[in-house]
């Protein structure tokens, strides 16, 4: 085994706590069992803050008028309990992560009516943002496939006009206009996550691109002709929400 | 030995008061100025600014994406040096990235890998390439040599300078129950270019201090002021706090502070 496999060894055992559990790492004895746990609790809590910081950071703004910050739940029971099973950058583990913070900003009364809408829209950049960064180039294929992982938001409100404002200073905080939007949310391979408004016509290729149908297959499926379905996947596959696939 | 520049990581919250702050000569970047970012033209104009970013993990080698990144951010701040990290915090196929600081095992093969991807890299630039030491709070056994040994016959190899980050060594004196003085002493000081001081808190999760966006104690500024007289050609040292939660008062009294103690 090379050194830099023993260092991936290394590496895994912090990032995945069943791993760590396993006898499989354990009869290595690379390093002390105690020292490990801890720094690897240490860095769940890091890894963690820096995405809820970063993702939740409109309901981070709100927390002036709701008196709930997204990140304390990192310092709640809730939290402590899932570190046996937290793989970091696991989509798993973003979801029962973004669980806890939802459970703990969304209020009964909320300040602002479009709350839900806005917890759930950073949830999703949340969990779009976790999962492998690494899928074969595939860009000869032929079928068109949306990126495992790729959300399509159907919410009640028009959040995209009032998340700029939201981190602006305000002193009431400010209204979105009640009005159903689409909204596609995709991370590229470089881990970058993009939000776009999707038409009719973006959400209904991100329905049917399943990786089985061929280009014609899917023109004829969304009723589009083969210059739109074109136009529509390049800027999808920009954003990082199809690839194409070889169809194997 | 000249002057030494005493500076602070730009934050980008408190943009404000670092335009209009005195007493600070310089600031590093750790992330690309924000689009947005209206303190940034008067930032720009006003100091040094030192690249500091992460432009990728030297176990491997970086990729013509990330030198192109890291020339183009070098030419953005006219940085005197650009930093990177002994760092190896994601596995090779990407599978696992832990996000934050973690050094390499101290072995043969790394020290052959990190001797040429810092080569290949500098080769790359047009600036001199300064390497951070990271600290470890834990041994692993498939080490072979002590990080000092490791660090000193990486700089001998590559001629790259060293960015001595003094809490780092702090920390690892402490777990190993050693005077941070002495396992200073162990280091290959006469490489130092840049040092980087800061606080350190207790944490919860590993029962004992870590590196924290505080300010440093005098005990710390003790262990600075020992630590530069044995580096003659250091030519800066930075507060090292960079997080949403630092205040202006803590970091341009630091560096107060900091100036003061040197």
């Amino acid at each position: 085994m090379s050194d830099r496999a023993v260092q991936d060894d290394v590496i895994r055992a912090l990032a995945d706590a069943p791993y760590r559990a396993s006898a499989a790492w354990r009869c290595r004895a690379l390093a002390d069992p105690e020292r490990v746990e801890r720094f690897a609790r240490f860095l769940a809590r890091h890894f963690y803050y820096e995405r809820i910081v970063h993702f939740f950071k409109y309901s981070r703004a709100l927390a002036r008028v709701t008196g709930r910050r997204p990140e304390a739940v990192l310092r709640q029971p809730g939290f402590d309990a899932l570190l046996p099973a937290v793989v970091l950058g696991s989509r798993a583990s973003a979801r029962a992560v973004c669980r806890l913070v939802v459970d703990h900003v969304r209020a009964s009364d909320p300040a602002v009516p479009y709350q839900d809408d806005l917890l759930r829209y950073e949830e999703a950049m949340m969990v779009v943002e976790a999962g492998p960064r690494v899928w074969p180039e595939t860009v000869t294929g032929t079928s068109p496939e949306v990126v495992a992982g790729t959300a399509l938001l159907e919410l009640d409100y028009d959040l995209p006009q009032v998340l700029g404002r939201l981190l602006q200073s305000w002193t009431s905080p400010p209204e979105a206009p009640r009005q159903r939007t689409t909204v596609l949310v995709a991370r590229s391979r470089h881990g970058r996550v993009a939000v776009a408004r999707a038409d009719g016509v973006v959400a209904s290729v991100v329905q049917l691109a399943d990786g089985t149908r061929t280009m014609d297959d899917l023109a004829r499926a969304a009723g589009l002709r083969p210059g739109e379905l074109e136009a529509t996947l390049q800027g999808l596959t920009e954003i990082g929400a199809v690839r194409f696939s070889t169809g194997s | 030995m000249a002057p030494l520049m005493v500076g602070a990581f730009y934050n980008p919250h408190l943009g404000a008061e670092l335009a209009a702050a005195t007493g600070i000569d310089h600031l590093a970047m750790a992330d690309p100025p924000a689009p947005q970012d209206p303190h940034w033209p008067a930032i720009k104009e006003r100091y040094t600014l030192l690249l500091h970013d992460y432009l990728g993990q030297l176990s491997e080698p970086l990729d013509e994406r990330a030198i192109q990144r890291a020339r183009s951010l070098a030419a953005l701040y006219d940085t005197p040096w650009v930093a990177e990290h002994f760092q190896c915090l994601h596995t090779e196929d990407g599978t696992y990235n832990l996000n934050y600081v973690f050094p390499p095992l101290y072995t043969e093969e790394f020290l052959a890998r990190f001797v040429a991807n810092a080569n290949a890299l500098q080769a790359r630039l047009d600036q001199p390439l300064v390497m951070e030491n990271i600290p470890g709070f834990f041994d692993v056994q498939a080490s072979q040599m002590p990080e000092p040994v490791w660090l000193r016959r990486f700089f001998e190899a590559t001629g790259t300078g060293f960015l001595l980050d003094l809490p780092h060594v702090w920390l690892e004196a402490h777990y190993r129950a050693m005077a941070p003085e002495s396992w200073l002493a162990e280091f290959p000081l006469e490489h130092v270019v840049e040092l980087h001081v800061a606080g350190v808190e207790e944490d919860g999760d590993l029962r004992g201090p870590w590196i924290a966006p505080t300010a440093p104690s005098d005990e710390m500024l003790a262990f600075m002021a020992h630590a530069v007289a044995k580096c003659p050609r250091a030519k800066a040292v930075t507060f090292d706090a960079f997080s949403p939660s630092l205040t202006a008062d803590v970091l341009v009294g630091s560096v107060e502070r900091i100036r003061s103690a040197l």
